[in-house]
């Protein structure tokens, strides 16, 4: 823990655990502040303001600054690593760090428009300050348990927010979603206890570093591939990868449209990072002959760590959910379901490149790999949150959502049409906006992997999103105008938040340089191993001076 | 000996909370996912394994003059007792749900509840 005196309070390592500190005090605060719905109010935004510029400061002072040190890390009560939980900030954890506060800003100011006066004296406020609470932790654990925990948090005001609205297709869909997640849980245990059981540690830094040399650890590493295996459909279920798709489109009905952006773009990520951080960061290291064959098809998957399993796994993971997503939402009959079944098509966008990362062995396509998934995950983030927040503004306008009694948007609201259109073309990948370097980079890293097919599959995705993303446009933005949307009102501030966010995608396509380096940051961040080890530092166990303690 | 009961309990366990996962009844797939969590705790505490307690590892053994006795490893101990508590919640909750659940659709029965997408 070296003291930098670039940060004006405190020193880099304080700066890691603020954003968690700061979302947790306001969590609680608002939790207490129960009958006083002006002062919680004003603590929420309090908090939400100091979350954003705590996050920005820890992207200033620790990766982007010129004199940054790139990663710090916060020993939490002081113990050293492995004993304790440490929380690191690297580029990796800033990049989608600043994308979650991006969205959930967006996402609270419009909480705070769309939330009738009852609301706010119930557990809204506290429960959306838990759930970022929960992604915070995620993005800055160094823990495997840890990391768990942090996606109980998460997931624990997600179950409730599905429940939001009582009725009974948002019980329902609670319901399938609990279920759902407990068991990956379990699963979750499973995976963790296999590793412990393995290699003997769980902080991340000592994994890494255990797994790199196994001989001088006295320790077989061979069982942690099927372990990953575990812990990877775990992470899929987060992200929604086929064949763990099947809760995303209830369950994003059934919340609240505001939450939906969040639950898109925030939670997702988590599910996308853990597999980025986990596979790239601390196993990437182990050197094991792995070789399956795919049975039925003859086809060998072979490599010289586990990562090679874990890319071909995901190859067709994400293929499938590319067609499945992409079809799904050409058909629907609703906004939030078009939108619902996109965002697994788009999952399946991201999770290609990083695919190809994890089976290429030129270390310049893994790095493209990373950046790719890493743009095109901001990219998601911006503009399906926006479209899920102009959802919100529909049902505010019109009181329904569905595209049969949508049609002539655009000429009752114009800027609400300009957001929605340029949230649309970012997701077709339209110059100059944030989607078209995402697409950009995603393509041309699958054409240096020199795979027809996965360029294919790209080719045919990329043409069902024009197909839904054209439809939905269509059915309820032009054409003649239907009696809900006659009489819609628009509210001034969630078409505002919309606005912004439609800004923001073409600041990151314009500007598009500093985004990018960013994103380099991060993506080399993710591949740095060494750094990370040395970062945490771990303490060696048998190194330790077993005579001392002095309590003999 | 201890490994061979422990991988039959934990076996034992799976298959009945992915029996009880299965069935129609609400109320049974909570007692199937509370059941599969107990079981993945009961799994957890078995990959501490069982060594020879030394004073290395337990410095207050060193006060035991007839060697030590063996001993189970704390670290999972402390893992499992923080999955207890939120299995605990989070079984609680899921009860809470699927009452919830019976008074928006006057049944219980999974395969009436339906699937249905808008």
């Amino acid at each position: 823990m070296i003291p930098m005196a670039a940060v004006p309070i405190g020193t880099d390592a304080q700066l890691v655990i603020a954003p968690m500190l700061i979302v947790l005090a306001t969590a609680v605060a608002t939790l207490l502040l129960g009958q006083r719905p002006r002062a919680r109010a004003a603590v929420s935004v309090a908090g939400a303001v100091a979350y954003a510029i705590a996050v920005a400061a820890i992207d200033w002072y620790i990766v982007l600054a010129p004199d940054a040190p790139g990663i710090a890390t916060y020993q939490v009560g002081d113990w050293p690593a492995p004993f304790g939980i440490t929380l690191v900030a690297d580029g990796l954890s800033a990049f989608l760090l600043t994308m979650v506060a991006t969205i959930g800003i967006a996402s609270f100011v419009f909480s705070m428009r769309v939330l009738p006066e009852l609301d706010r004296r119930s557990y809204y406020f506290p429960l959306f300050h838990f759930l970022m609470l929960g992604v915070t932790g995620a993005f800055l654990t160094g823990d495997l348990f840890n990391l768990f925990v942090w996606f109980e948090v998460m997931l624990m005001a997600s179950y409730i927010f599905v429940a939001y609205d009582g009725g009974p297709q948002h019980t329902r869909a609670a319901f399938w979603y609990v279920a759902l997640n407990l068991l990956a849980s379990a699963v979750f245990l499973l995976g963790v206890g296999g590793i412990y059981a393995t290699t003997g540690t769980l902080n991340m830094a000592d994994l890494a570093q255990r797994l790199a040399e196994p001989a001088a650890y006295g320790i077989d590493p061979g069982p942690v591939v099927g372990l990953l295996a575990l812990l990877l459909s775990v992470f899929a279920i987060k992200a929604g990868l086929v064949p763990f798709q099947f809760w995303i489109p209830t369950a994003y009905r059934a919340a609240p449209p505001q939450v939906t952006a969040l639950l898109a773009g925030a939670t997702k990520k988590v599910g996308i990072y853990a597999i980025i951080r986990l596979s790239f960061t601390v196993f990437a290291g182990a050197q094991l002959g792995v070789a399956l064959e795919i049975p039925g098809v003859g086809v060998v998957v072979s490599g010289d760590s586990p990562l090679a399993f874990m890319g071909a796994a995901l190859f067709v993971m994400a293929a499938a959910s590319i067609l499945v997503g992409g079809l799904g939402a050409v058909g629907r009959d609703s906004l939030e379901g078009v939108f619902a079944y996109s965002s697994i098509g788009q999952v399946g966008f991201i999770a290609i490149p990083v695919a190809i990362a994890a089976t290429t062995a030129s270390p310049d396509l893994r790095h493209l790999g990373i950046l790719a998934a890493l743009i095109y995950a901001l990219n998601h983030t911006l503009a399906k949150g926006l479209l899920f927040l102009s959802v919100g503004a529909v049902r505010t306008a019109t009181g329904t959502s569905r595209l049969a009694d949508l049609g002539g948007l655009a000429r009752r609201s114009p800027p609400l049409a300009i957001a929605f259109f340029v949230a649309a073309l970012s997701l077709v990948g339209i110059p100059p906006l944030s989607g078209f370097f995402g697409k950009f980079l995603v393509f041309d890293a699958a054409a240096r992997a020199e795979t027809v097919p996965v360029l294919v599959l790209l080719l045919v995705g990329s043409l069902l999103t024009i197909a839904y993303a054209t439809r939905t446009w269509n059915r309820s933005f032009w054409g003649v105008q239907s009696p809900a949307v006659e009489d819609a009102t628009p509210d001034s501030v969630q078409v505002a938040v919309l606005l912004g966010l439609a800004a923001a995608i073409l600041a990151v396509g314009v500007g598009f340089e500093p985004v990018y380096r960013f994103a380099d940051a991060a993506a080399t961040a993710a591949l740095d191993s060494e750094a990370y080890v040395d970062a945490v530092s771990p303490t060696d166990i048998e190194s330790l001076d077993s005579s001392g303690g002095g309590h003999s | 000996m201890t490994a061979l009961v422990l991988a039959l309990i934990v076996g034992a366990l799976f298959a009945l909370g992915t029996f009880l996962l299965l069935r129609r009844d609400l109320i049974r797939v909570v007692w199937g996912l509370a059941i599969i969590s107990q079981a993945a705790n009961v799994y957890l505490l078995a990959m501490g394994g069982i060594a020879a307690g030394t004073f290395d590892s337990v410095p207050v053994l060193a006060g035991h003059d007839a060697g030590a006795p063996e001993t189970a490893d704390p670290v999972v101990q402390a893992l499992v007792l923080t999955a207890i508590v939120i299995g605990f919640g989070m079984t609680a909750f899921a009860l809470v749900l699927s009452y919830r659940v019976y008074e928006e659709h006057d049944t219980l029965d999974v395969s009436e509840l339906g699937d249905h997408e808008g």
